[in-house]
């Protein structure tokens, strides 16, 4: 059925142990049927009752021993469902951290989390469900069947030709329904949807006017609903019609043929009765599958969605060579004259060749893993983007091509373009969110295949549009990169960050909750957050992906004011479309169609009216 | 008391069907214990010596009719059933969006909307549960106990009793008591996997951060340790789940020993036919499966109550701040100038009343002659482009007045707007601008009367803005962040606006709104479909279908809401520039977070805490203004301009 299923760890001891319960509860089926049906008929010929108690005991014992067995399986099954829920939980989730926020952004946060919560359940569900009933699937109706023919021959052809008739029908009219499902599905999911759409979107109709009358809409479009649910209802409830139908009329028709043979005197009672209640217990297990039909399929189809996220390949960093930095790796045509120009004016910001002295001459480690002291960032280090390019799909448009880059030691880099022009791929290179798909990166002495690597996002601090505020203290927040550090620490930072009124205005100081739950804070205040976080670590690079955009325009002056002292010392990063930004900057990449078009200063390329020029020109544009 | 109010109402209005539903339940499980129990009868019967094939005619025909009237019972009664409850579904979706709809311009403000409207759409679909669920096996295994009790009843009352409090076992005390043991671990479970719901999703959009923090594997184990205890109470439900499970069984296999017991007794004393043993011992198997899921209905009782407890939640809130009192006074009037807004009186163009005019007329009956002017529309149809055309298309002069207006949610409460006065003749444009918390949009809903000011007055036209109440969208159209565009076309999306609107008055609002070559992108032009909340489009195209939709609306004042946040410089200025060059002749307030454009503002006005902090034109700000200056140099430095 599941090809996966043999895969998970510890699945066969459980096996072993659902088929040997399954065995002992199918014996204790056929005995406690073998046992009652002997009290019954011995009664039914005028046998005293005291004469019985041993058999009927005997038939509660076997009873009782059936349901033990359906317990222990139960609990079986739920104990591997459970441990294997949640060793694929674990994977997921370390996988989800080592993919990064580019997977969130593609598959959705909502989808996501779903997926982690809703899935694993559904899949514990499925593993829970699927052994038993595959296991009692295949060895009870087989027990009891030959159990029959031992005693009935007629009987058993009965039960036997029934069985593949049942099968044949639930598929044919589960594939009928499905059919019809897919036919309708579009127009299916646009009805389902309605109401939830209207709701979103009632603030946008009371605006237009609409969101009285709407409510008819609402009405025809659930009957509407309604009427196109009950036609594939119809079609589906026929699968399980068709299970109970053929079962009842197996069970009446082994009743009547023992009934004719009992007349001619052809079987004892005692015969007749026992197969009377195997009937419906050789049915039951097919039964069952049909029941968990539906549970079972989502539990696969959710198990299926994990596996295929755990085992997307993620790309390591790997330490290409311990070359030195300045030799300029260059590579697959990154040479342009844009980056000639530019690694001459990046040497410019820093005292470079300083690694130079850290060389360890000739020495080429190709694909060796990278070591955390490789990533260590000093004050006057070097950072080289050796042609680096990212593509998402083999022969699809490049998200980033041919960059060529070198920063060296504390400085304010702008990147600015427009949108799409590939800065936030630019971001997520240099803090270690994106493997490249062609070039290298050197740090320091040493050249790697990319950064994503702990050590090297250790020493970077990164402030999105939208910092992560988690549910927890002020202080619990402002600590999240650098959890041991004292109050006193938290309160400079504070300070610095500009926090210190908004913590003075808390009932609770710096241990007011935030974040969901807990007090909402304002986006500007995020950003302080993120800010004084930043500041805290003392980490010497920081990464700003579109920090004020969306803020209002005295929040963005006051945030800038607070910003522009605290990045001294560092090698700052500031990815944006705010121009304003890049006066203060030391040097400025212009970033355009996922190429570098030029760097420089902004006197510079102010000077050279090339595409920086450009890019002012068209935002100082006024409104007409 | 709330839950009756979710379900009383559908319980009386469908009560025949329920009664159906429930009749066809019992007959389903009656035709299963009758095969079985004829099935007993006929081939002990056939057993009796005196054999003769007549004699067990009936019980024959019997079994066969049992055996194949269950299935198609069955089937019936589901279809019913479904059929029922999904009209029930349609009845509570309507209910919930009257209840929601009078509030719709709050519900941002107290909810993570898109969150919970979601949420409680959901909580009605699982409601369905509760009748499919629990109700009617609940109400269908106590039709059967009372059945089999009495017709046991008629053997021997005593041995009845027995069986009845047998089953009184499998019915109500172990469903009872399985609700007071799982009741609080239930709640508990569905509170702490909420919370892993939210600490992980914060997780998941904070997945960069945490990634450079370094300590992700610290999140996953605190992660994994939450979702270790929610493991252990669920656990242990499920574990106490087969045990009852099991002790039903075990009740069940006593019964059968009982039945046994007593029918064998019976017979000895002649009380019964030999070949009723079979058929009563048989029919317990049956019969029980019917009473044996009754706890697990019961048993999820405590899992409706949240999405119950939410929905009277939104219900309670009823009296939202729309209703206020002093609104409720104008409810008279209102309902006149609803009246009056129907009876449209085309005058194109001109100015067709003045303020002085308005005021003459009895407060009451204020008779405003809209020129609907949608349809007016067409005028423009031909000429788009042509600057200035829109003057023609403002049928009715709007004139707006605040005058020291203030406003606090609670007489405790610090005020969101103290001392605003605005002048808002037709055609003005006023940009205001400030940050979040400073009063803008409790501004804006004072202009919409939405919110009748605490103190000072907003009339529009010389009348009680709070008054038009439902009429405001006659004069007012809004675009704000984030316009929900529906599933469906983007001309269906855009007729919104006017629903009378024909194909051509569509194009042009299209074409004002500069829709022109995305549409002729798209696969089937106007017809084509956007996709949940319009994903197919990029933000900046999102506000130009909606403001498409406005134009369509084509109201004299427009209130822009903050629309161009999270664009990028250049849609930025592309959309203000479309929008601006639409809206000539309407007046416009605009909430802005940039600068961006306030040249082409008659006034802009910076709030603060509630209060106007600077305010003037453009040119004057930069004269006067140091910190206007400042501000507007982060939008257009002035060092680039050198």
């Amino acid at each position: 059925m599941d090809k996966n299923l043999l895969g998970y760890k510890g699945v066969k001891p459980v096996f072993l142990i659902v088929g040997f319960l399954t065995l002992v509860q199918s014996l204790s089926i056929l005995l406690l049927a073998k046992w009652l049906a002997e009290v019954v008929s011995a009664l039914f010929a005028g046998a005293p009752l005291k004469e019985q108690w041993g058999t009927s005991l005997l038939f509660l014992l076997a009873f009782l021993v059936r349901h033990v067995c359906a317990l222990l399986m139960s609990r079986v099954s739920y104990r591997f469902a459970e441990a294997t829920g949640r060793s694929m939980r674990q994977q997921m989730m370390d996988k989800l951290f080592q993919l990064g926020p580019r997977l969130a952004g593609d598959r959705g946060t909502g989808t996501l989390v779903t997926l982690v919560l809703e899935g694993v359940t559904k899949f514990r569900t499925y593993l829970e469900l699927i052994i038993p009933r595959m296991v009692g699937m295949s060895v009870t109706p087989l027990m009891l069947l030959v159990y029959v023919y031992t005693q009935d021959t007629t009987s058993g052809v009965i039960l036997t030709v029934t069985m593949p008739i049942i099968i044949a029908f639930m598929i044919l009219i589960g594939m009928t329904a499905r059919k019809q499902m897919d036919r309708q599905l579009k127009s299916y999911r646009t009805l389902s949807n309605h109401f939830v759409d209207s709701l979103r979107g009632l603030e946008t109709l009371k605006f237009l006017g609409r969101s009285r009358s709407h409510s008819e809409s609402i009405a025809h479009v659930s009957d509407r609903y309604r009427s196109a649910t009950m036609r594939t209802l119809r079609v589906a409830f026929l699968s399980s019609f068709a299970l109970d139908f053929f079962t009842m009329l197996s069970v009446a028709s082994v009743a009547v043929s023992l009934g004719l043979r009992l007349v001619n005197e052809q079987m004892t009672l005692v015969t007749g009765l026992t197969i009377l209640i195997l009937a419906p217990e050789y049915f039951l297990p097919v039964r069952l599958v049909g029941a968990d039909f539906h549970a079972t399929l989502d539990g696969k189809e959710a198990g299926e969605a994990m596996k295929s996220i755990i085992d997307r390949e993620t790309v390591q960093a790997v330490k290409l060579t311990a070359s030195g930095a300045g030799q300029g790796v260059a590579e697959k045509g990154a040479a342009s004259g844009a980056v000639a120009g530019n690694v001459s004016s990046a040497g410019r910001v820093g005292g470079a060749g300083r690694a130079g002295t850290n060389r360890t001459a000739g020495t080429t480690l190709v694909g060796q893993p990278s070591s955390a002291s490789d990533f260590a960032w000093t004050n006057g280090a070097i950072l080289q983007l050796n042609g680096v390019g990212v593509k998402y799909e083999e022969g699809g448009l490049s998200s980033l091509e041919g960059v060529s880059l070198r920063f060296a030691g504390a400085a304010k880099i702008g990147i600015i373009g427009e949108s799409g022009a590939g800065k936030s791929t630019l971001v997520d290179i240099l803090g270690g969110f994106l493997h490249p798909t062609s070039g290298s990166i050197t740090v320091g002495a040493s050249t790697f295949s990319s950064l994503t690597d702990e050590a090297w996002r250790k020493q970077t601090a990164y402030i999105p549009q939208r910092p992560y505020i988690f549910s927890g203290t002020l202080a619990d927040n402002v600590r999240f990169y650098y959890p041991e550090a004292s109050m006193e620490e938290v309160r400079r930072v504070i300070g610095e960050a500009g926090l210190s009124r908004l913590v003075d205005s808390l009932p609770n100081g710096l241990e007011e909750m935030i974040g969901g739950g807990g007090r909402s804070l304002s986006g500007g205040q995020e950003q302080r957050v993120a800010l004084a976080r930043a500041l805290l670590s003392s980490r010497p690079i920081m990464l700003l992906d579109e920090p004020t955009a969306h803020l209002d325009i005295e929040t963005e002056y006051e945030l800038k004011e607070t910003m522009l002292p605290l990045f001294a010392g560092k090698l700052v990063f500031l990815a944006t479309h705010r121009l304003h930004w890049m006066v203060d900057m030391d040097l400025i990449v212009v970033m355009k169609q996922g190429q570098v078009a030029e760097t420089g200063t902004h006197q510079e390329l102010i000077a050279r009216k090339g595409a920086y020029y450009e890019l002012i020109q068209s935002q100082l544009e006024g409104i007409h | 008391m709330k839950r009756e109010g979710w379900f009383a109402p559908y319980v009386s209005s469908y009560f025949w069907r329920f009664v159906l539903i429930i009749v066809l339940g019992a007959l389903t499980v009656f035709s299963a214990s009758s095969l079985m129990y004829t099935s007993g009868f006929l081939i002990s019967k056939a057993s009796i010596p005196p054999e003769n094939i007549l004699m067990i005619y009936v019980p024959i025909v019997g079994v066969r009719t049992f055996g194949t009237s269950r299935a198609v019972i069955h089937y019936v009664e589901r279809l019913v059933g479904h059929d029922t409850i999904l009209r029930i579904l349609s009845k509570m979706r309507v209910r919930l969006y009257h209840i929601l709809e009078p509030q719709a311009l709050f519900l941002s403000s107290r909810f993570r909307t898109g969150d919970i409207l979601g949420m409680l759409a959901d909580d009605i679909e699982y409601l369905q549960n509760v009748y499919l669920r629990t109700v009617f096996p609940s109400i269908i295994a106590l039709l059967l106990y009372g059945a089999a009790v009495i017709a046991l009843g008629t053997f021997d009352l005593t041995f009845a009793l027995l069986m009845g409090l047998y089953i009184l076992v499998l019915v109500v005390v172990l469903p009872l008591v399985s609700l007071l043991f799982t009741q609080r671990r239930q709640r508990e479970v569905k509170q702490e996997r909420n919370r892993l719901y939210q600490k992980l999703t914060d997780a998941v959009l904070g997945m960069g951060d945490w990634m450079i923090s370094g300590r992700q594997s610290q999140f996953v184990a605190t992660y994994e340790a939450d979702e270790r205890k929610v493991a252990r109470t669920d656990g242990w439900l499920r574990g106490w789940a087969r045990l009852r499970m099991f002790i039903g069984q075990a009740i069940v296999g006593i019964g059968v020993l009982s039945m046994l017991y007593w029918a064998a007794g019976q017979y000895a004393d002649g009380a019964i036919a030999g070949t009723l043993i079979a058929a009563f011992v048989l029919v317990v198997f049956p019969l029980a499966d019917a009473f044996l899921p009754v706890s697990e209905a019961v048993e999820k009782i405590p899992q409706y109550r949240n999405s119950l407890e939410r929905l009277s939640g939104v219900e309670d809130r009823d009296g939202a701040p729309t209703q206020g009192a002093e609104v409720k006074q104008n409810g008279q009037g209102t309902r006149a100038v609803s009246a009056g807004v129907l009876e449209v009186a085309p005058v194109a163009g001109g100015r067709t009343e003045t303020l002085d005019e308005v005021r003459t007329q009895s407060a009451g009956i204020a008779k405003i002659k809209v020129t609907v002017a949608g349809r007016d529309i067409s005028t423009t149809t031909g000429q788009a482009g042509n600057e200035g055309h829109s003057q023609h298309d403002i049928a009715i002069q709007t004139h707006i007045r605040l005058e020291n207006v203030g406003y606090r949610y609670g007489a405790d409460d610090d005020w969101s707007v103290r001392d605003l006065s605005l002048d808002l003749p037709q055609g003005k444009k006023i940009a205001i601008i400030g940050r979040s918390g400073a009063g803008k949009s409790t501004l804006l809903k004072v202009i919409q009367g939405v919110i009748q000011p605490t103190e000072g007055s907003a009339e529009i036209n010389g009348r009680a803005a709070a008054s038009y109440g439902e009429d405001i969208p006659s004069l007012i159209a809004v675009l704000n962040q984030r316009p929900h565009l529906f599933d469906t076309t983007v001309a269906n999306n855009i007729r919104l606006g006017n629903p009378q609107a024909s194909e051509e008055e569509i194009c042009a609002a299209g074409a004002l709104a500069k829709l022109d070559s995305l549409i002729s992108s798209l696969p089937e032009g106007y017809n084509t479909p956007v996709r949940e909340a319009g994903q197919r489009f990029s933000g900046g195209e999102r506000q130009r279908i909606a403001l498409a939709r406005i134009l369509l609306q084509n109201t004299p004042v427009v209130v822009l809401d903050e629309p161009t946040v999270g664009l990028d410089p250049r849609t930025e200025r592309e959309l203000l520039a479309t929008m601006f060059q639409a809206m000539a002749g309407k007046s416009l307030v605009w909430v802005t977070h940039h600068l961006v454009g306030a040249e082409l503002m008659d006034e802009v006005i910076f709030m603060e805490n509630g209060t106007v902090e600077m305010r003037g034109t453009h040119a004057e700000l930069l004269e006067k203004e140091p910190r206007y200056r400042r501000l507007y140099e982060l939008d257009r430095p002035v060092e680039f301009l050198g």
